[in-house]
């Protein structure tokens, strides 16, 4: 025990003293979130389909155009204007915003759309009741859609389903309001009619709900993504100055004294993990204050951890052993400082890649998805998604955690082999 | 005085992987309790391959190799806790000050509490090292990190104590503290192997020499009985050229 504490010690003496190797561990990470979710804030919105910038013109003035501000406004998939710099959009400037990146999507109501949908119900009730022979010719209704080419197809597809929905609401309630006028003039009892049941019978309705067991609806926004995905590789980043401050040991010597002490190797193994452990726990807990403190400064939404201390605790130990397991082996196998630097950071990156830090696996091709689930990062990434977004508790991310505890225990005893093959050259 | 071997080395060969070429070529060598016994030899000899057979650090391709009685092939475990090693490098943490350095590879031979702090602070102090105990090592100059060298190997008080090169690189003064002390060290009945390429250092310092090329050993005695046995040499460093040739080795 009293060797374990020294190794400890010296470990944490080491690792005190190097200052730029200290900046780098809780620096960096906390930078790459601050960036990272900063880039990827609008992209998450878009994916998201809530806040994308939309330009209204309104010149019909009337039942469906107003029908139309009305549903874009308050549906919430989309941010609603109809100014453009703080001048009111026109038919003729709303081409140049939507050009110009100012919007994603533009949307022009002609004038006369509603009187022309009046007209043409009216002609068609006409035809059918067979009041009097119809001699007016049908108008046409074209609403116009400008569209920014970086615009995501299931977005633009979602308007348009939205538009042709306002259209056919209008459409139908003109047409029954019509049929409803001419059956009050052919039924003499008016007290019978139908009048506004129109509008009184919602039959079916919509509720989205979330497959969430968090209270609220949380989505993968960039906060939500990014920092527990850059707070994760932080944690798998310790490679490079674990596997670093090993090959040290060995070029300098220590290993070699080391090796001739009455200890077992293990222990010094021991002490670099148990200091490494608590590098990555403390660079988790700062991830997340930056996530529910200081992001939501900048205005991007606040980290929402769930409900589990006791599940994100296990999560980020699993996390931590895995990523320290992987530094020692990685320090095992290098022989010099560049190759631990090069093999660490390129693995690390690679991992991340695959396991979906950079963009999240929901977003890859089907491919990439199933490849992800061998990255020891993606292991940890899925569970903070559970606890985090679905609200999930230990059980839940009870698979996860052994995976990564385990990957801990073979990289481990990789390390002893390939240590114990070494010294019998 | 009786002679009683600590150290027996039998036909010992090592070759390593990918090498023709035995780095160590049937080495039989004995070292006696209390000895200062003397590896010299040309760069690449096989000095500090045979001495890391010996430390546990590499296995042996052939040959047996006994220290107190026991087997460093089976037994390396018992071996390491009499026996001290001084290795060539600075095997030191840079950025850890001496007392710190000391604290740790004490405590790693299980030594703790009064006891490490009194052998510390003891060495320290007689390697003129008090001052400096608590700056950092990086900050020293060569002949101060050997000294801590030196000192992380024989704080246990170590039976056997194995030097390679101890004094490489430091100046008069430096070599002259560090033999001293080790002759102290072996009256007090530590046994030290020791490597040099410094024979004038060698001649006085050792009882016995072997003197090793291309991983054999060419000649054995005291610095006087080699002299003696080589007419035309008068001192430990020409019976080593004499037996070594003028050729470069690296």
């Amino acid at each position: 025990m009293i060797k374990l504490i020294a190794a400890i010690k010296k470990e944490a003496l080491i690792l005190l003293r190097d200052r730029v190797g200290l900046a780098v561990l809780f620096l960096m990470p906390m930078i790459l979130i601050f960036v990272m979710t900063l880039i990827q804030d609008s992209a998450f919105k878009s994916l998201n389909e809530r806040g994308i910038p939309i330009i209204f013109v309104d010149d019909d003035k009337d039942t469906l155009g107003i029908s139309i501000e009305q549903g874009l406004r308050n549906s919430g998939m989309c941010t609603f204007n109809n100014t453009i710099d703080g001048v009111p959009a026109t038919a003729e400037t709303i081409e140049k915003a939507v050009s110009d990146g100012k919007f994603l999507v533009g949307i022009v109501v002609p004038k006369g759309a509603t009187a022309a949908i009046r007209n043409n119900v009216q002609l068609l009730v006409q035809e059918t009741m067979g009041v009097e022979e119809a001699t007016a010719k049908s108008d046409s209704v074209e609403i116009k859609i400008y569209i920014d080419p970086i615009t995501k197809k299931s977005f633009l597809t979602s308007v348009t389903s939205s538009l042709r929905e306002f259209i056919s609401e209008i459409k139908t309630k003109i047409m029954f309001q019509t049929f409803s006028k001419q059956i009050e003039e052919l039924i003499p009892d008016k007290k019978n009619a139908p009048g506004n049941a129109f509008n009184q019978s919602q039959i079916i309705k919509y509720k989205e709900v979330y497959a969430s067991r968090q209270i609220g609806e949380i989505v993968p926004n960039a906060v939500q993504h990014n920092v527990p995905a850059w707070a994760i590789f932080a944690m798998f980043f310790i490679v490079l100055p674990l596997a670093g401050s090993m090959v040290k040991e060995k070029s300098e010597g220590s290993v070699l004294r080391l090796q001739t002490i009455p200890t077992s190797y293990l222990i010094f193994l021991l002490g670099k993990i148990k200091v490494y452990i608590a590098v990555c726990l403390i660079q988790f807990a700062l991830m997340l204050s930056v996530g529910m403190i200081f992001l939501p400064m900048l205005g991007l939404p606040t980290l929402v951890i769930g409900n589990s201390i006791s599940g994100i605790l296990l999560l980020s130990i699993a996390t931590a052993l895995a990523a320290t397991g992987y530094g020692v082996m990685v320090g095992t196998i290098a022989k010099t400082e560049q190759q631990g630097a090069i093999v660490g950071s390129l693995t690390v990156l690679l991992l991340s890649a695959i396991g979906g830090v950079w963009v999240p696996t929901y977003v890859m091709p089907e491919l990439m998805r199933n490849i992800s689930v061998i990255s020891p990062l993606n292991w940890s990434l899925d569970g903070f998604y559970e606890l985090f977004l679905r609200g999930g508790g230990v059980a839940d991310i009870a698979m996860d955690s052994l995976k990564l505890v385990f990957f801990f225990v073979i990289t481990i005893l990789v390390s002893l082999i390939i240590n114990r093959y070494k010294r019998k050259i | 005085m009786t002679i009683e071997p600590i150290i027996q080395i039998k036909s010992l060969c090592k070759t390593f992987k990918g090498n023709d070429v035995s780095a160590v070529n049937e080495i039989s060598l004995l070292v006696n309790k209390n000895e200062i016994f003397g590896l010299l030899g040309p760069n690449g000899a096989g000095k500090t391959t045979t001495i890391s057979i010996l430390c546990g650090l590499y296995t042996a391709t052939s040959g047996r190799v006994t220290i107190d009685g026991k087997d460093v092939e089976t037994d390396i475990d018992s071996i390491k806790q009499i026996i001290g090693v001084v290795p060539q490098d600075i095997a030191l943490y840079p950025t850890l000050s001496a007392k710190e350095n000391l604290n740790f590879y004490g405590t790693m031979y299980g030594l703790s509490g009064k006891l490490l702090k009194d052998k510390i602070a003891f060495w320290l102090d007689n390697f003129g090292l008090t001052e400096a105990a608590n700056k950092k090592v990086s900050t020293y100059s060569g002949g101060m990190k050997r000294r801590v060298n030196l000192i992380a190997g024989i704080l246990h008080n170590p039976k056997i104590l194995f030097l390679d090169e101890p004094t490489v690189g430091v100046d008069v003064q430096s070599r002259n503290v560090i033999i001293e002390h080790l002759k102290e060290i072996n009256k007090a009945g530590t046994t030290i192997i020791y490597t040099s390429h410094h024979m004038e250092e060698a001649e006085h310092f050792c009882s016995r020499v072997a003197i090793i090329d291309y991983g054999k050993i060419i000649a054995e005695g005291s610095p006087t009985e080699l002299i003696k046995s080589n007419p035309n040499c008068s001192n430990l460093e020409t019976v080593f050229l004499h037996l070594t040739k003028r050729k470069l080795r690296d």
